[in-house]
């Protein structure tokens, strides 16, 4: 059985008792999913509503909400009680809950489970008195409004519309009092809808603007140092580690080769090895640093041989870097997880590396100067973050983006790198990576 | 190798800012219509027909594979004997048409979707209804084609011009255009099936002349539906022509979120008839008029002013997912195919060198000499069959998504196993290239925000200025 932490108790108990539209942000690890199933299990067998829908943003999502729910209730409860809807093939079927899109079947189920776009092939004559909607962060305001167009209460409208007009100043309050019951989970800290404009809220960021909001605070993820440095970077305001894994270090089988001693270093939560490679352009909008991605490659090489049994995962923001270190450790044979940051969303490793990329004279960073991406980058792993990258560029660089409330601009790229070398890691030279 | 790189990013950031909207030959015809009934389904988002498809969908599977088989082959031109024609190639078709009605029959079950119980006997029915028009009408007519092709994406950038085509009939001298329906022809009063294929003649031309407008290698257009079939003229066609040239410039205007005043039509035969649409028109005509006379609520009128701005985002989006089409088509005109194609290619937009070595149901394994290409699993590929003298979008293609890049090998998946069966038959033996390409997903996107749109009518505005 799973526990529950008090903020997941807390936020469990405020919206099984309260009605509308809200919102619930989830920093990294700190378990929005298996808050999400506790939720919809809680208030379908307790009978706050008839039916609740779980929406997720892809299909992976949407198959971890089964996997959870097949533990919350058991295989045959959850058979029972749940069904998976949408697109078929991106359902994983190997789990207990069934896959159905016939308005019969999902008409006798108590919980849904379904993506943002597939929430079209459901018919629209089925309600539901309650919904929960994962990563919204990287959903606009349109995405939320398809699922929301399941949850109107119609008679509700027609007799209470003096008082809704009175009440309603946006579209958030227009669903609350129409009879919508959402919980909306997901940290616009680290998702952004791709191509969103600048001054454009998320989806998720309406919902914080607009209506009431609670922070799932205890991450069983992040190291206590780790925890720290992405609560200041972010600006969680008292994101920390659980108990059980605040002291969480690397502990390595063999002694590891000089060369790699101070990088790897597992008294250190947090190494940047310092490193001047050189970006190239690729694609339309891509890049790529051979000499970065190569530095990655011998790391991780390392890491397999003094700790073999660690999960890896090398993240960073460009396909292009992505492709180019997975074809250096494929010829390798070197079995590690890369990952671009949007595509790292949701996932975890005990040790993650993040190749940075860009390093140029001018100082520009572009893409990789967002919140979004570096938080995503540094709250992946569990025991060991390694920032590989070129140190001064991020500290003296110029990129400025918003911050999660639009009013001030900040210089995050400059912000990770004093947090790292001031306080919570280390920055080591890291030149003996060059030669490859 | 920079210069071809940096030349390639230049044109898509200069493209990014500008309007890479393309109109479908389905959405000119619904601006032919009326140009009321078009914005229904831009900006407002308010049509979404819950009718199904399957059969309709099931049927043009068929037809995609049987036109270039069964019924090509037993081509008679001039035959008074059509009810024989037809019969034996409807006995020839059998196992087409059965192996695409159990394909059909899978997917729905593997998705527990219900189909209605006459399904097989519909399908058999209305086939056996095409063929009867083909061999009847058609072949009468003309001649065998050539060849064949089927499901012919066509785009053309210039004229801001997509549609897909359901058969191309090839002869030495010219094309024909099929366009084919399910239902009978002479029973809808819209005469949106006319337009269509008008507007895909256009592209036909392009595709053969590179020119819209040149009519030279222009044989026939034909609708066949069920039991008969249609040919216009082609003094009606070119009379035509401009009517679908100003829609389709409404039609992109409208998607650019230009203020277009969009006419009704002098007879308008949906509302008239009472059909879909009708109802959300009057409210859309109502709200504007109501905003123009400045009698909206201020929250609804805040209110209505972010759905609209979600509105043109979304179509912005949709915009987006021609930008790769876009720039192919301007480094084509700036640098000749050749060069662009090449540039393409060091840049990661498109990939040549590929082969076909086989397929599983809908995916379709293909290599190359070496594992250096920059395709990723999950992106959308269009795979284009380079066919010499056609312009390069408007060549034999099918979208297919990628889903395993390994070595040199890569795992495709396609829309359908059909897809796979066309792409074997009139794609593979072509020198292959795959661009990225984008799924458009918009309209569903829109549908949220009209329901919203609604309701807050529905509350904030007063009943009696409201249609009932
Ligand atoms: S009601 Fe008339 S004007 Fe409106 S969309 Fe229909 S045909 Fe056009």
């Amino acid at each position: 059985m799973i526990d529950l932490n008090p903020d997941q108790e807390r936020i469990l108990n405020w919206r099984i008792n309260s009605g509308g539209v809200a919102g619930v942000i989830g920093p990294a690890g700190c378990g929005k999913t298996t808050t999400g199933s506790f939720l919809a299990v809680k208030i379908v067998c307790e009978g706050y509503a008839r039916k609740v829908l779980l929406v997720a943003f892809t299909n992976s999502a949407a198959n971890e909400f089964c996997r959870e729910l097949s533990i919350l209730l058991g295989p045959e409860a959850a058979k029972f009680l749940c069904v998976r809807s949408g697109y078929a093939p991106g359902a994983d079927t190997s789990l207990s809950i069934p896959f159905s899109n016939s308005i019969e079947v999902v008409r006798t189920k108590k919980i849904v489970i379904c993506t943002t776009q597939s929430l079209r092939r459901l018919s629209g004559c089925i309600k539901f008195d309650n919904m929960i909607i994962d990563e919204a962060g990287i959903e606009r305001l349109e995405h939320l409004l398809s699922p929301f167009t399941l949850g109107i209460n119609q008679l509700g409208v027609n007799l209470m519309k003096d008082y809704i007009s009175y009440e309603t100043n946006n579209i958030i309050e227009l669903a609350s009092q129409s009879g919508i019951v959402a919980t909306v989970v997901g940290d616009p800290k680290q998702s952004r809808p791709i191509g969103l404009a600048d001054y454009d809220l998320s989806a998720m960021e309406w919902v914080l603007r607009c209506t009431k909001y609670d922070t799932l605070f205890t991450t069983h993820r992040l190291p206590n140092k780790l925890a720290m440095l992405v609560d200041e970077f972010a600006d969680y305001g008292g994101l920390r580690a659980a108990h059980d894994i605040a002291a969480r270090r690397l502990i390595v089988d063999k002694d590891i080769d000089n060369e790699f001693r101070s990088i790897i270093n597992p008294d250190e939560v947090i190494t940047w090895a310092d490193l001047n490679g050189t970006e190239e352009m690729a694609g339309p909008s891509s890049w790529y640093n051979d000499i970065e991605a190569k530095a990655c490659v011998k790391i991780c090489c390392e890491l397999r041989r003094v700790a073999p049994s660690k999960s890896i995962s090398i993240v960073t923001r460009y396909t292009e870097q992505r492709r180019i270190i997975t074809r250096y450790l494929r010829s390798l044979d070197v079995n590690v997880r890369v990952l671009t940051s949007t595509g790292a969303l949701g996932t975890q490793a005990d040790i993650v590396l993040f190749s940075i990329v860009r390093n140029n004279p001018e100082r520009i960073v572009g893409a990789v100067g967002s919140l979004q991406d570096l938080n995503v980058a540094i709250s992946r792993s569990k025991e060991k973050l390694i920032i590989v990258g070129n140190f001064e560029t991020m500290l003296n660089c110029w990129s400025r983006s918003y911050d999660m409330n639009h009013r001030i601009k900040q210089n995050f790229p400059q912000k990770l790198a004093k947090l790292v070398d001031a306080k919570y890691g280390e920055v080591v030279q890291a030149t003996s990576l060059l030669s490859y | 190798m920079n210069t071809g790189i940096l030349d390639v990013r230049k044109t898509y950031n200069y493209l990014r800012k500008t309007q890479t909207h393309l109109v479908q030959s389905s959405e000119i015809a619904t601006a032919c219509v009326c140009q009321n009934l078009f914005k229904l389904d831009y900006p407002y988002g308010a049509i979404r027909s819950d009718k199904d498809y399957l059969i309709a969908n099931t049927v043009h599977d068929i037809m995609s594979l049987c036109i270039g088989g069964p019924i090509i082959e037993n081509w008679q031109y001039n035959s008074n004997d059509y009810e024989n024609l037809t019969e034996k190639i409807v006995h020839d078709s059998y196992n087409i048409i059965n192996e695409i009605i159990n394909y059909t029959l899978d997917i729905t079950n593997r998705e527990n979707r219900s189909i209605q119980h006459d399904f097989k006997d519909r399908i058999d029915e209305i086939y056996h209804g095409l063929v009867t028009g083909i061999c009847k009408r058609l072949m009468k007519k003309y001649d065998k084609p050539d060849r064949i092709i089927t499901e012919i994406t066509i785009t053309n950038i210039k004229d801001h011009h997509e549609g897909r085509i359901d058969a191309l009939l090839e002869y030495h001298h010219g094309y024909g255009i099929l366009d084919w329906k399910t239902y009978d022809l002479n029973k809808t009063i819209s005469g949106r099936e006319k337009w269509q294929l008008i507007a895909n003649n256009l592209l036909a031309n392009y595709r053969y002349c590179q020119d819209e407008d040149d009519w030279n290698r222009y044989n026939f257009s034909c609708i066949v539906h069920n039991g008969g079939a249609y040919f216009p003229k082609l003094e009606t066609i070119k009379k035509e022509v401009d009517k679908i040239k100003i829609n389709r410039k409404f039609a992109f205007e409208v998607l650019c979120g230009k203020h277009v005043r969009a006419e009704r039509p002098s007879f308008c035969p949906v509302c008239d008839k009472g059909m879909e649409g009708s109802k959300e028109c009057l409210f859309y005509q109502i709200d504007s008029k109501l905003a123009h006379e400045g009698k909206l609520p201020a929250q609804y009128d805040k209110m209505t002013r972010q759905f609209f701005a979600k509105r043109y985002a979304i179509l912005k989006e949709r915009a987006e997912t021609h930008l790769h089409k876009h720039v192919a088509s301007t480094l084509i005109d700036q640098h000749g195919e050749e060069e662009a194609l090449q540039r393409l290619e060091r840049t990661g937009v498109i990939c040549s060198g590929y082969f076909y070595d086989f397929d599983i149901e809908e995916r379709v394994v293909m290599s190359r000499k070496d594992a250096d290409f920059s395709l990723e699993p999950r992106r959308i590929v269009r795979i284009i069959g380079i066919e010499p003298k056609r312009p390069f979008l408007s060549c034999i293609s099918e979208q297919a998504s990628v889903m395993d890049v390994s070595n040199n090998k890569i795992t495709l998946s396609f829309r359908s196993k059909v897809a796979v069966r066309r792409a074997k038959k009139q794609l593979f033996h072509l020198p292959i290239i795959m661009m990225r390409d984008e799924l458009n997903l918009t309209r569903s996107m829109l549908r949220p925000i009209h329901q919203f749109h609604k309701l807050a009518a529905d509350i904030f505005i007063p009943q009696e200025l409201l249609p009932k």
